[in-house]
C-alpha cells in the first residue's frame, strides 16, 4: 500500500509522514498509539475543520448541479430520440468505472491540479446515476396518460412539462439523492489532486497511527450525506403531494 | 353546436404495408348522433375513431368536421375542439380532480373563474360531490375515474366527442349504470359522438347508428341497431350480431311500440252473466278484474264466474303487473319468470292498458310490420 501510495504524496497534499509511525506526542493522548479517540485534541483543533468543510460542500454542490443539468439534458434527448438511450447508458456507465484516483490523474494534463479536475470528474459520476433514474421515471410514465394529453391537444413540450416530468419526480429525485450522497463520500478524494475538502483532515499527517482527526472528518462528511439525503427526501415529498394522498 | 363528421374514403396504411388498418371509410355521423364502430379485435375501429382527431394520421381519403378537412386543422388545436375519453381513463394523476376537468380549458386560455365556474358545473353533472374537486385521481374509485374521464372529455363544450370502449375496464354492473347516466347526459348535450366498442350490446345500447367493422378496416354495416338486428346485411355481420338477434331487438323496444290484447274487463259486484258474454270473441279468454279506477286487480277463474256476482277476491292473483313504458325484453323475462301466459300493463296512473303475452311478442317479431314498428328503448335525441 505504501508503495501505491507514496508516488501520490508528490503531488497531492498527502504528508509523507501520513505513511510513518508517530514517533513524537504534543499531547498526553496523542503519545499512545492505542488511542481511538483524543477528546482534548479534538475539542482544540476542531475550528480547522472549518474550511475543509465548507470546501467539502462546495465541491459536492457545484459537481451535483453540473452533473444533474448535464444529466437531465442527457435523458431528454435520449427521451426524444429513442436510439440514444443505449449508448447514452453505455458511456455513462463506463465513465463511473473508472476508478476515481486514476480519473483524477487522467484530467490533470487538461484541468490541472486543483478543484476543477475533482469537480470535472465527480459531476461524470453522478452522470449514470441521475439519467438513469430519469430515463427510467420517464419511461414509466403511463401510455394511458400520455395518451390522454395528446388526446385532449398537449403539444409534446407541454406533455413533457406538465404531464412526463412531473411524474417523473420521484424517481429524478431519488437518482439525485444516490448520486449527492456518494459524491460526499467520493469527494473526500479530492485531496490528491489538491482538491482541498474534508480529505485534507483525512490523510493528513500521522493519521495512520493517530485517527480522531480521520474519525471527526468522517462523521462530519457522512452528516452531511445524511443532511443531503432528508434534504432530498423531503422535497422528492413537498414536490409530489399526491403520491402523499394516495398512500393514505 | 354539435357538427356532423363524415369520413371520405378514409384509409389508413401503416408504414410501407399494403394492408390498410382502415380501408376507404365511408360514413357519415349525423350532427347530435351517437355513432357506435364496432368489430373484432383488429378490425381498425379505434384506428378509424382516432382520423378524427388526427392522433393517427390519414394515408388517403379524408375526414370532414361540420365540412372542414381535418388535414387542414392544426393536430393541438383540432384536438382541443374534440372531446377524447379512453378505457384506461388516462387522468393525470398529479393534479386534482378540478384541475383534470380543467386542462383544456386551461389551455385554451381561460379566465380562472371561468375555469372554476365551469368545473364545478361539470362535477355537479356528472354526480360527483363537489368536495372530491379536491382529491387526486388515486383517491376515488374506477367509475368515479371514469366519469371524471367524461367530464374532462366535456369540459370546454366540444361538438365532437370520441370516445375508446370508455366503459370497457368497469365492473358490469358500475358498467350499466354509466352507460344509462351517459345517454341521459346525451340527451341534454347532444354532442356527435364517435364510441368504439367490441360489445355488440353496448353498441345496440349506445348507439342510434352503428358502424359494423371486420378485419382488413372493411365497413360491413351502417345502420340504425333495429335494422342491423332485422336486416344483417351479410353472414359477417350476422354472426357478430348474435344468434339472439330476436331478444336484442326486444331490448331496444317498449311495451307501448306493440299492439296489445284486450281483456275482457270484470267490475266488483257486476253480475257475471255481464262478464261471460264480454268473453264471447274476447282476444283473451279470461275477464280481468279491476276496481271503479279500472285499476287491475286480479283474473276471475271459471269458479269465480259461477258466482251470482262478481267477487271482491278474485280466484288467481294478477301475477306481473308491467308498464307501458317497460322495455319489452323485461316484460317478457317478467312473463317467464311469473309463469304467467298473460301480464296486465297499466299506464302511468296505473289504470289498465291492454294485456301482453308471450304470443303477442313472437307474432310481433315474425310481422313485417316489426320493421317499421320499431324504436329505440332508450331514450335519446330525435330530430
Amino acid at each position: 500500500m505504501t508503495s501505491y501510495l507514496l508516488p501520490l504524496a508528490k503531488v497531492g497534499e498527502v504528508g509523507e509522514s501520513f505513511f510513518h509511525e508517530r514517533t513524537s506526542a504534543t499531547l498526553p493522548c496523542q503519545a499512545q498509539s492505542d488511542h481511538l479517540f483524543c477528546f482534548g485534541w479534538a475539542k482544540e483543533n476542531i475550528g480547522s475543520f472549518t474550511t475543509p468543510t465548507e470546501q467539502h460542500l462546495e465541491l459536492v454542490l457545484i459537481s451535483v448541479v453540473i452533473g444533474f443539468a448535464v444529466a437531465i439534458a442527457l435523458a431528454l434527448l435520449a427521451h426524444r430520440r429513442r436510439w440514444l438511450q443505449a449508448p447514452l447508458l453505455g458511456i455513462t456507465g463506463v465513465i463511473y468505472t473508472v476508478p476515481s484516483i486514476a480519473f483524477f490523474f487522467l484530467l490533470l494534463p487538461v484541468t490541472g491540479l486543483g478543484r476543477d479536475t475533482v469537480i470535472v470528474a465527480l459531476s461524470a459520476y453522478t452522470l449514470q446515476t441521475i439519467y438513469r433514474n430519469a430515463i427510467t421515471g420517464l419511461a414509466n410514465v403511463p401510455t394511458a396518460t400520455k395518451d390522454a394529453a395528446r388526446g385532449m391537444g398537449l403539444t409534446d413540450r407541454q406533455i413533457l412539462w406538465r404531464v412526463e416530468l412531473p411524474l417523473a419526480t420521484p424517481e429524478i429525485v431519488a437518482g439525485l439523492r444516490i448520486a449527492t450522497v456518494s459524491t460526499v463520500a467520493l469527494a473526500t478524494l479530492a485531496v490528491f489532486v489538491n482538491g482541498g475538502g474534508l480529505g485534507v483532515k483525512i490523510y493528513g499527517s500521522g493519521n495512520l497511527t493517530f485517527p480522531t482527526s480521520i474519525i471527526i472528518a468522517a462523521g462530519i462528511a457522512m452528516l452531511m450525506a445524511f443532511a443531503f439525503h432528508l434534504g432530498l427526501v423531503w422535497i422528492e415529498r413537498l414536490a409530489t403531494p399526491w403520491r402523499r394522498v394516495a398512500a393514505e | 353546436m354539435p357538427a356532423a363528421v363524415r369520413y371520405e374514403k378514409a384509409t389508413k396504411r401503416y408504414g410501407n404495408s399494403n394492408e390498410a388498418a382502415v380501408d376507404r371509410l365511408s360514413l357519415e355521423v349525423p350532427a347530435g348522433e351517437v355513432c357506435v364502430l364496432v368489430g373484432p379485435s383488429g378490425c381498425g375501429k379505434t384506428t378509424a375513431m382516432r382520423l378524427v382527431n388526427r392522433t393517427v394520421e390519414l394515408s388517403e381519403g379524408d375526414v370532414t368536421i361540420d365540412g372542414e378537412s381535418v388535414r387542414e386543422r392544426d393536430p393541438a388545436k383540432l384536438r382541443r375542439e374534440i372531446g377524447y375519453v379512453i378505457q384506461e381513463v388516462g387522468l393525470f394523476p398529479h393534479r386534482t380532480i378540478a384541475q383534470n376537468i380543467g386542462t383544456v380549458p386551461q389551455m385554451l386560455g381561460w379566465k380562472k373563474d371561468r375555469i372554476e365556474a365551469r368545473t364545478a358545473e361539470l362535477i355537479e353533472l356528472i354526480g360527483l360531490d363537489p368536495e372530491l374537486g379536491e382529491r387526486y385521481p388515486a383517491q376515488l374509485s374506477g367509475g368515479q375515474q371514469q366519469r371524471v374521464g367524461v367530464a374532462r372529455a366535456l369540459a370546454a363544450d366540444p361538438p365532437v366527442m370520441l370516445m375508446d370502449e370508455p366503459f370497457g375496464a368497469i365492473d358490469p354492473i358500475a358498467r350499466e349504470r354509466l352507460q344509462n347516466e351517459f345517454l341521459r347526459l346525451q340527451a341534454e348535450i347532444r354532442k356527435t359522438v364517435l364510441f368504439v366498442t367490441h360489445d355488440i350490446d353496448e353498441a345496440i345500447k349506445m348507439g342510434d347508428r352503428i358502424a359494423i367493422m371486420r378485419k382488413g378496416g372493411h365497413l360491413a354495416q351502417f345502420a340504425t341497431p333495429a335494422e342491423l338486428l332485422m336486416a344483417p346485411a351479410d353472414e359477417f355481420v350476422e354472426d357478430f350480431v348474435g344468434a339472439d338477434r330476436a331478444l336484442k331487438r326486444l331490448a331496444l323496444m317498449r311495451v307501448s311500440d306493440i299492439d296489445l290484447w284486450e281483456a275482457p274487463l270484470a267490475y266488483v259486484g257486476q253480475p257475471t252473466g255481464e262478464v261471460r258474454a264480454k268473453l264471447q270473441g274476447a282476444e283473451v279468454p279470461y275477464p280481468l278484474l279491476v276496481d271503479s279506477e279500472r285499476r287491475p286487480l286480479g283474473w276471475l277463474s271459471e269458479r269465480d264466474l259461477a258466482a251470482e256476482t262478481v267477487p271482491a277476491q278474485p280466484d288467481s292473483p294478477l301475477g306481473p303487473l308491467l308498464d307501458r313504458d317497460d322495455v319489452m325484453r323485461d316484460a317478457l323475462a317478467d312473463l317467464l319468470q311469473g309463469e304467467a301466459q298473460y301480464a296486465a300493463v297499466a299506464d302511468h296512473q296505473g289504470r289498465i292498458d291492454g294485456v301482453l303475452s308471450v304470443e303477442i311478442i313472437s307474432e310481433f317479431l315474425a310481422s313485417p310490420k316489426a320493421k317499421v314498428d320499431e324504436n329505440s328503448a332508450v331514450e335519446r335525441p330525435r330530430d
